[in-house]
């Protein structure tokens, strides 16, 4: 038992900047993914058959690629074709726009369930298709599916550990406690700390869901 | 759909998803190929079925742990998709010492230790480096190969040795020697660790860093991949390779160095260097003398 605290102790430095550099990859992915998936959601719902396109095109590519494989394609396939991309940029906007495709989709089905008579009372009232989509249908449609949002965020905090122990190494909380694993050799002790870290990151998403479904949220 | 036609689609679908399974678990790792059979029958020693030398004979093969990714001591040939290197031929001197298959799987610098800890391996042939720090986990063997920490850098690079790493962004191995070593002798470099060398290589080719550190002989199997890049600096490190037993086999530890000192003397070590490593880097090494006491020493 005395071993789990000495761990932790002695290697706090570490197991802590790794936790804040997952905090930072998170933060910034989410971004990304809320901002482009929104952008997604609006193509695949448009009604311009090139921009559904498009917006499909998007979400199969990022949904059926692993995250993994993209991680490799946008760090080493990219500076290989010549782009100095950098790995937390690569990584960052990996996890993003990956999630974006799962977020984009979730928008779709919240529209959905906001319903067509929406959208066309709204375009025969006179405002015009981006208005509708701004004022309308998206403001209902998020607080529609903020459950989802929820879990793909919780999917997107424990993605991110990927990021760490790929070819982009970044410092984060499960590459820290891989090296503080190799330095000490207790890996149950090392990976429980590891765990009890994105345990705090994924019950601090849950708590944020949970309050903005109390407030927000639409149930149909 | 009717039921039974449902029923009957689950079937299949169940059918084919177990003959994936089996033929997924089909053995596609070396296991010693034709020696193993008749040469050694009649000399091999049969060692008392309490020792670990007489468990492995009775299960017929021994698991060692091997990288599948470092030339030219063990990594996985593209042709034959079966794994050869310097460490893998000498694991099958102590597998025919034994008169027992060799089992090779992967082990990497993080996962090797564990591995052997907890039984998943029986030995350990993976460049490992004796030091005091592992020699708390597990038992070494005798060195059986010095290697010479250096450091390698593309054909353009200003980088001439180890007081040019402050500020750039050096690779090695997460779990290596290199990392504390580069702690310490170049703390203003910039780490990055990854899980095995080749990815190295990969972020070294495509400008990701600016130099990798690591043993002498991993570096020369990255130049025989890529002649573009080039070792430069004074030998950082004496780095001698154990192999790894697990800790508090004594039995087996001494049978493990008795077996490999065989080799060093009488000429089956010099052949296997030259094979592997010699006719890359026109070198010609006497096999160690350094004892595992010595080697703790270093460090």
């Amino acid at each position: 038992m005395s071993e789990l605290w000495e761990v932790l102790s002695e290697h706090f430095p570490e197991l802590s900047s790794g936790f804040w550099v997952t905090v930072r990859i998170v933060a910034i992915s989410f971004v990304i993914a809320m901002a482009v998936g929104t952008a997604v959601a609006s193509l695949r719902i448009a009604p311009l058959k090139p921009l559904n396109w498009i917006g499909g095109v998007y979400v199969e590519l990022f949904r059926n690629t692993p995250l993994l494989v993209l991680l490799f394609i946008s760090f080493a396939g990219l500076r290989r074709a010549g782009v100095p991309i950098d790995a937390w940029v690569a990584g960052t906007a990996s996890l993003g726009l990956y999630t974006a495709a799962y977020v984009a989709e979730a928008l779709r089905s919240g529209v959905f369930a906001v319903g067509r008579g929406q959208i066309d009372a709204s375009l025969s009232l006179g405002l015009d298709y981006p208005r509708t989509m701004r004022y309308v249908i998206l403001p209902q449609a998020f607080r529609t599916v903020i459950p989802h949002l929820g879990s793909l965020t919780i999917a997107m905090i424990k993605n991110s550990a990927i990021i760490g122990v790929s070819l982009l190494a970044l410092p984060d909380l499960l590459h820290q406690a891989r090296l503080v694993n190799s330095r000490t050799f207790a890996t149950n002790e090392t990976f429980f700390w590891a765990a009890v870290g994105y345990l705090i990151l994924t019950l601090l998403a849950t708590f944020a869901v949970r309050r903005l479904e109390a407030r927000y949220a639409i149930h149909r | 759909m009717t039921r039974t036609s449902l029923w009957r689609a689950l079937l299949v679908m169940a059918l084919a998803v177990a003959a994936l399974a089996v033929a997924g678990c089909g053995d596609d790792d070396d296991d010693g190929g034709g020696d193993g059979g008749g040469e050694q029958a009649a000399e091999v020693r049969q060692f008392p079925a309490d020792t670990t030398m007489g468990k492995i004979q009775n299960r017929g093969e021994i698991t060692i742990g091997v990288k599948y990714d470092v030339p030219p001591f063990g990594f996985k040939n593209p042709q034959t998709n079966e794994v050869e290197g310097f460490d893998v031929d000498m694991g099958r001197i102590i597998a025919r010492e034994l008169g027992v298959r060799p089992r090779f799987v992967e082990a990497i610098s993080d996962n090797r230790i564990p591995f052997l800890q907890q039984g998943e391996v029986d030995l350990i042939l993976s460049t490992m480096t004796i030091n005091q720090e592992r020699d708390r986990e597990i038992e070494f063997s005798q060195p059986y190969y010095i290697a010479r920490g250096r450091i390698l850098v593309p054909q353009d690079s200003d980088i001439k040795g180890i007081e040019d790493l402050a500020g750039q962004r050096v690779c090695t191995a997460l779990g290596s020697t290199y990392e504390e070593t580069l702690r310490e002798e170049a703390p203003d470099a910039e780490l990055r660790l990854v899980d095995t060398y080749s990815e190295c290589l990969e972020l070294l080719q495509n400008g990701a860093i600016d130099a990798i550190s690591t043993d002498d002989v991993i570096l020369t199997g990255m130049i025989i991949q890529d002649d573009t890049l080039k070792m430069v600096g004074d030998e950082l490190t004496t780095e001698p390779y154990g192999a790894g037993i697990k800790e508090g086999d004594k039995q087996f530890q001494s049978f493990v160095s008795d077996t490999l000192e065989r080799a060093q003397r009488d000429g089956r070590w010099e052949d296997l260097y030259q094979e592997w490593v010699g006719q890359y880097i026109d070198k010609q090494e006497n096999p160690p003398t350094m004892t595992l006491k010595q080697a703790l020493a270093l460090g």
